[in-house]
């Protein structure tokens, strides 16, 4: 299991890394969806096969189509030298910064802590998780789920009146 | 636990051999229903009544030149049929194609592995099989390739949807994401019966996923030579054949599994029931081919979003509400 986990570290970092050292961007693309099966690794050694399954589903079979198919028809001939602004430049510190400081606070932070609750592993190994995914969404966390399918639909409604235009 | 690693690896062997056999036998049996259905004979030449036609046919691809255009994206190019074929052949991985046997005391599942999510599973992979297309048309770096590919892809997105949502109904009949579990929860009754609308919906869809007549805009031959895979020829040409086989295999496996009671039947062994009903259901799917003519695109996309899609949603209400009404 320890072997697995450093395995799926080592092809996310890489992937992810990849994503921005490449230069064609279909490449790039092909490697944000290694990054993707990379981390349903992570959800399969944690026992948590419903979202490893939906990682897959709804990141590399939905979203990542969306982008190659965008790639697909751009003109890459048009595209030469990337452009190098200020701006940017500035945004990326801050952001590396940012992320920074967040590795730091969780690693501080970190520490062998168990779940904690009714649901420890045994039980949820024995329901199944998928279970308990579900009866949680639609008891305890039934606001923020409905409030996310609401910011969803509204999402929806607004692609197609830019589509309509 | 040596046991289990030795029948596992035998499991594994057996799969994986059935399933390019027969992949490689579907083309002959394709040729012989579309002569049957247009009143010919089909291949007859090699061996007797043709029927060493596909291994015959394999030697010729396996020493065909293999040509990669000049101005191909080589490493994609290559990768494309490989990405094709590896979904198909791990889906077979989680469908139950027996029941349970007794070997020197030892129980042995006929499944290569029951994952607790099997259905997921094969939708997750399901859903990977669309790169193969639109990786190898962009690499081709021709434009009837990228036709094909941008095509396929509109196609699969908007199918996926309605092939999805027609098993939600299955899974709130058994309540269980497993297939070992939704098999044994057929053992009274077939879900077809429950699921008529669902069982449809997934038949029409998945043949729009497997890009196959009525549904193969991304190939279609007399707009844009080829499709996706014009370019390509050889063992690369064949591995895209032996994925389109292959999905044909395992959607009937699939629609044998979820809709027709899987390996479940009387009097005869269960994975012979399992074989008898997936060649029937194979065999609508080469009667589709031979009958409809391709549809237009509009139409494509008419049928999937506004007949399918709002369909297959209805099918889960009405689900719902009986299973609600009849208190289970």
């Amino acid at each position: 299991m320890e072997a697995l986990f450093y395995i799926f570290s080592i092809i996310a970092i890489v992937s992810a890394l990849m994503v921005i050292l490449v230069k064609s961007p279909l490449t790039s693309a092909l490697y944000i969806i290694l990054c993707f099966f990379a981390l349903a690794g992570f959800y399969i050694l944690l026992n948590m096969q419903f979202l490893a399954a939906m990682q897959i589903m709804v990141y590399a079979g939905a979203i990542a189509v969306i982008i190659v198919l965008v790639i697909m028809l751009l003109n890459l001939a048009k595209i030469k030298g990337a452009i190098k602004d200020f701006h940017q430049i500035a945004i990326s510190i801050i952001a590396i910064g940012l992320f920074t400081l967040e590795v730091i606070l969780y690693l501080n932070a970190a520490g062998e802590k168990k779940p904690t609750g009714i649901y420890t592993n045994t039980v949820i190994n024995k329901i199944g998780n998928t279970q308990i995914i579900g009866e949680f969404l639609f008891t305890k966390y039934v606001f923020p789920f409905e409030v996310a399918s609401i910011l969803l639909l509204v999402a929806v409604i607004g692609a197609y009146i830019f589509a309509k235009k | 636990m040596i046991f289990w690693l030795i029948t596992t690896l035998i499991k594994i062997l057996i799969v994986f051999g059935v399933l390019l056999l027969s992949a490689a036998y579907l083309t002959l049996l394709e040729r012989k229903v579309a002569a049957r259905i247009q009143n010919r004979l089909g291949p007859m030449e090699a061996g007797f009544h043709g029927y060493l036609q596909p291994i015959a046919d394999g030697i010729k691809l396996f020493f065909k030149e293999d040509i990669i255009p000049a101005d191909a994206n080589k490493i994609l190019f290559i990768l494309a049929p490989i990405i094709v074929v590896i979904p198909v052949l791990t889906t077979f991985a989680v469908i139950p194609f027996g029941a349970p046997i007794k070997i020197f005391g030892h129980i042995v599942p006929l499944q290569i592995t029951n994952v607790n999510i099997g259905i997921l599973f094969i939708l997750a992979l399901s859903s990977l099989g669309i790169y193969g297309v639109v990786i190898g048309g962009w690499a081709s770096n021709s434009k009837y390739s990228l036709l094909g590919a941008i095509r396929t892809a509109a196609q699969m997105i908007s199918y996926e949807l309605s092939l999805v949502l027609s098993i939600i109904g299955v899974i709130m009949i058994a309540g269980n994401l497993s297939l070992a579990q939704i098999v044994s929860s057929q053992s009274h009754m077939w879900f077809i019966v429950y699921q008529p609308i669902g069982f449809l919906i997934y038949l029409i869809a998945s043949t729009a996923e497997m890009n196959r007549v009525p549904f193969d805009l991304g190939e279609a031959e007399g707009e844009i030579v080829a499709g996706f895979h014009t370019e390509y020829s050889s063992m690369k040409f064949a591995f895209y054949f032996i994925g389109e086989y292959g999905q044909i295999v395992i959607n009937s496996a699939i629609i044998t599994t979820l809709f027709l009671g899987g390996w479940e039947g009387p009097f005869l062994p269960s994975v012979l029931w399992f074989v008898i009903k997936v060649f029937l259901v194979i065999l609508i799917y080469l009667w589709f081919r031979w009958t409809y003519p391709r549809l237009r695109y509009d139409e494509l996309m008419d049928l999937g979003w506004k007949i399918l899609l709002p369909l297959s949603l209805a099918n889960i209400v009405v689900t719902g509400f009986i299973m609600i009404l009849l208190g289970k």
